[in-house]
C-alpha cells in the first residue's frame, strides 16, 4: 500500500508539483519554439513523453546493474581481471553522463524506426519532432534524477525501482505536454492581442510562463496532504510503542 | 557575408550575437541558475571552460570529421568535457557543485555548444575557434549576470551574498523562486530589444 | 545513429576514402579510447579530493551537535567513525548511515545522518544524540530547497536549536506560537508545513535508531 502511495506520489510530483518546465526549467528551448500551435505542442509532448520512459528505462537499468559503485555486473567483470576486493571498488560512474546521452539518442532512434514501422499514424502526428529532442534537456534531466535516486543513496530500500524510474519519466513527460500545450493555447490566444512591439514573440511568452509558473507553485504541499491522508493513521500511532519493545529485543 | 576573422567573432559573441539574447540558445540554464550570482558566475565559466575545449578539439579535427558521424563525435566531445568540468567542481568548489547539481550535466544538452561546434569550430582553424568560443562564452556569462544581478539584489536585496541594499528592503522573494526567473528574463528580453529598436538595430526576428 | 539530424550541404567536398565505414568508425574509435584515458586520469586525480570534500561535508559539523565536553576531555580530539545501521521495524527496513564521536576513547555521542520529503524538496538533516542516545544534543540541515525567506529559516541557528535538550524517546510536536513543552518545536511563522517536515525526519529516525544505538552504547562502556 505504501509502495503505491510513494509511487502515486512520484507521478504527482512530476507532473505538477515539481513540473519540469516550471520548476526545474527544463525543456524551455521546445517550450518557447514550438508552443505557437496547439496540435504541435501536443506532438512534441507526446514525443518528449515517449522518449524519456524509453530513455529512464534504459538510464535506470545501465545505472543499476553497470555504472553505480558496486553494481553487479561490473563487480563481476572487473573480477574476471582483479581479486574480488578491488573489483567491488571499480567505480564507473564517471562514465554516466557520456552512457545516458547515447541512451537518450538510441531511444529516439528506436522510437523513430518502431513508429514508422509499426504506428505510421502516430509516427505522423508527432515523428518530425523526434529528431530534435536529443538535445531536449528535460530528458537527460530525468535521466539525472533516476542517477541521483541510485548513486550515492546509503538505504538500499531507498534506492528507486524500474517502476519508480518509469512513473518519473512517463510523468515528467504528461507535466511537459500539459505545459506545452497550455503555453501554446494561451500564445494562440496572445496573437490577436496589441502586444507593444519590443515585448512580440519570446518575451511576453515568458512573462505568461512566469505567471504560469507562479499557478503551479499552487500544487507545492499537495503531496505532503496527500502522504498523510492516504497512510493509514494506525501505521503512524502504531510506530511509537513499538519503538522500545520491538527493537529492544531484536537488539542483542 | 564574408567569413568574419577571429577578433570579429570574439566580439560578436559578447554584444551582437549573443546567444541567450539574440540566439535564445542555453534558456535552460539561464533561467534554472540565476537565482543569485554566484551560481551565474560558476555556470558561466563552466560553459566557458566546455565550449572552449570542445571548439578546440573538434577544430583539431575538422578535417577528419565525415558528415554521417559528425553530430556522435561531437556528443562525445561535449559530454566528455562536460564530465571533466563536474568534477573539476565538485573537487575544488564543492558547495558550487552541489548547489549547481544537474544543471552542469545539462550543459552537455546545452545547444549553444552543439551549435557553436557545428556553425564555426567545424569549419575553422583552432586560433578562430578558441576566439569564437571565448566570445560565446563570455556573451552567455554576461546573459546569466545581468539576470542574476536583478533577481539576487531584488529577491535578497544582496549581490554576492553581501549585502546590498538596506535590511529594511522587503525581500521580494518571488524573483529567486521560479517565476522570478520568468518573468525577469521576459521583461529583460523585452528591454534588449526595444533597446536595439531604438538604436535602429535589426527588428526581432 | 542520429542520420535524421544530419544535414550534409554544410560539409566540404567529401574523398572516397574517407566514406569508407571502417575509416568512419575509427575516428569514433580513436577519441573514444583518448576520452578514456582523459577521464581515467581524471577520476585517478581527484576521485579522493570528490570523496574527500563528500565526507567532510558531513564530519565537519559533527563537533557542533554533540554536547560540548567539560574539564580535560574538552580538549581531547575528536575520533570520529561511520558506519551503516540497518534497521527493521513494523515491516519496514531501513539503513541509516551513522557517525559515532569519541574522546579519549569515551562514547561523546552519535549523528544520525536522514532524509525526508519537506515542502518543496527532500530535507536532508543531521541529528546529534547524546552517548546514551536519550537526548537530542544538535540538530544540523545538509540540503533543503524550502520558500526562501519563510521555509528555509529550518536551516538557521535561532529555530534549530529549540531542538538541543529535546528527550528522544518521545516523539516531538510542532506547535503554534511558543510552546515551552519538554517535547515541544515551535512552528517557524508561515512555515508549519516545513517546520512539520523537519519534525516528522527527527522522529522517524530517532524511533528507529535510538534504543539500538543505547543498546551500543552500553555494550561498548568498559
Amino acid at each position: 500500500m505504501t509502495y503505491f502511495v510513494d509511487i502515486l506520489l512520484i507521478a504527482l510530483g512530476a507532473a505538477l508539483i515539481n513540473n519540469f518546465v516550471f520548476y526545474y526549467f527544463v525543456g524551455i528551448c521546445p517550450f518557447i519554439g514550438v508552443s505557437r500551435r496547439v496540435e504541435m505542442a501536443f506532438g512534441m509532448g507526446c514525443a518528449v513523453t515517449f522518449v524519456m520512459t524509453i530513455a529512464a528505462a534504459i538510464s535506470w537499468t545501465m545505472t543499476r546493474f553497470v555504472l553505480m559503485p558496486g553494481a553487479p555486473l561490473t563487480r563481476w567483470a572487473a573480477g574476471l581481471w582483479l581479486d574480488p576486493q578491488a573489483a567491488a571498488g571499480v567505480d564507473l560512474s564517471i562514465l554516466s553522463y557520456i552512457v545516458y546521452i547515447f541512451a537518450i539518442a538510441a531511444s529516439v532512434q528506436f522510437v523513430e524506426m518502431y513508429l514508422r514501422r509499426f504506428l505510421p499514424l502516430l509516427y505522423r502526428s508527432f515523428g518530425v519532432f523526434l529528431p530534435l529532442i536529443t538535445t531536449n534537456c528535460a530528458i537527460l534531466f530525468a535521466c539525472l534524477t533516476i542517477m541521483s535516486r541510485l548513486v550515492g543513496v546509503d538505504d538500499p530500500a531507498a534506492r528507486w525501482d524500474l517502476a519508480q524510474a518509469l512513473a518519473l519519466a512517463l510523468f515528467g513527460g504528461v507535466g511537459f505536454t500539459l505545459a506545452i500545450v497550455i503555453m501554446a493555447g494561451i500564445r494562440e490566444e496572445l496573437e490577436a492581442c496589441d502586444v507593444p512591439a519590443p515585448f512580440r514573440g519570446v518575451p511576453i511568452a515568458l512573462v505568461v510562463g512566469g505567471i504560469l509558473a507562479m499557478a503551479f507553485m499552487g500544487f507545492t504541499g499537495v503531496d505532503n496532504g496527500l502522504k498523510t491522508a492516504l497512510t493509514p493513521p494506525a501505521a503512524i500511532v502504531a510506530q511509537a510503542p513499538q519503538a522500545d519493545s520491538g527493537n529492544g529485543a531484536s537488539t542483542p | 557575408m564574408s567569413t568574419p576573422s577571429a577578433a570579429q567573432r570574439f566580439v560578436r559573441g559578447i554584444l551582437p550575437e549573443n546567444p541567450v539574447y539574440r540566439q535564445m540558445l542555453g534558456l535552460c540554464a539561464t533561467l534554472a541558475v540565476t537565482n543569485n550570482l554566484k551560481s551565474a558566475v560558476t555556470m558561466g565559466a563552466a560553459v566557458l571552460f566546455v565550449l572552449v575545449c570542445a571548439n578546440l578539439m573538434v577544430s583539431l579535427i575538422r578535417h577528419w570529421l565525415t558528415p554521417h558521424l559528425r553530430i556522435v563525435i561531437f556528443t562525445l566531445t561535449i559530454a566528455t568535457f562536460v564530465t571533466v568540468a563536474d568534477r573539476l567542481l565538485a573537487a575544488f568548489l564543492y558547495p558550487m557543485s552541489k548547489a549547481l547539481g544537474p544543471y552542469i550535466p545539462l550543459i552537455i544538452v546545452n545547444c549553444i555548444i552543439i551549435c557553436r561546434c557545428e556553425v564555426c569550430a567545424a569549419k575553422q582553424g583552432p586560433l578562430t575557434a578558441v576566439a569564437d568560443a571565448l566570445g560565446q562564452s563570455l556573451g552567455f556569462a554576461l546573459a546569466l549576470v545581468s539576470l542574476a544581478a536583478v533577481r539576487e539584489i531584488l529577491g535578497t536585496g544582496m549581490w554576492f551574498g553581501f549585502r546590498v541594499l538596506p535590511a529594511a528592503w522587503p525581500d521580494w522573494v518571488i524573483m529567486v523562486l521560479p517565476p522570478g526567473a520568468f518573468l525577469t528574463f521576459g521583461l529583460l528580453l523585452g528591454l534588449a530589444n526595444w533597446i536595439s529598436a531604438r538604436r535602429g538595430g535589426k527588428e526581432e526576428a | 545513429m542520429n542520420a535524421a539530424i544530419m544535414t550534409t550541404d554544410t560539409m566540404p567536398a567529401k574523398r572516397p576514402w574517407r566514406d569508407n565505414a571502417l575509416f568512419q568508425g575509427w575516428l569514433v574509435l580513436l577519441l573514444a579510447v583518448v576520452f578514456g584515458a582523459l577521464l581515467a586520469g581524471v577520476q585517478t586525480a581527484l576521485g579522493p579530493t570528490i570523496a574527500a570534500n563528500k565526507r567532510n561535508e558531513t564530519l565537519s559539523q559533527v563537533p557542533a551537535l554533540l554536547a560540548p565536553a567539560s574539564g580535560a576531555a574538552a580538549t581531547a580530539k575528536l575520533e570520529i567513525d561511520t558506519r551503516m545501521l540497518p534497521v527493521s521495524r513494523g515491516g519496514r527496513t531501513a539503513v541509516y548511515r551513522v557517525h559515532r564521536a569519541r574522546r579519549d576513547g569515551q562514547l561523546a555521542g552519535w549523528v544520525v545522518q536522514t532524509a525526508g520529503q519537506g515542502y518543496a524538496d527532500r530535507i536532508e538533516v543531521l541529528v546529534g544524540l547524546s552517548p546514551e542516545a536519550d537526548v537530542i544534543t544538535g540538530l544540523f540541515v545538509l540540503d533543503q530547497k524550502e520558500t526562501p525567506g519563510l521555509g528555509a529559516k529550518i536551516a538557521t541557528a535561532p529555530w534549530r536549536r529549540q531542538f538541543v535538550g529535546k528527550p528522544a524517546a518521545a516523539p516531538l510536536e510542532v506547535v503554534k506560537g511558543g510552546g515551552a513543552g519538554a517535547n515541544q518545536i515551535d512552528a517557524i511563522t508561515g512555515a508549519t508545513i516545513s517546520s512539520r517536515a523537519v519534525v516528522a525526519i527527527v522522529n522517524r529516525a530517532l524511533a528507529d535508531v535510538s534504543s539500538q544505538l543505547a543498546a551500543d552504547a552500553g555494550k561498548a562502556a568498559p
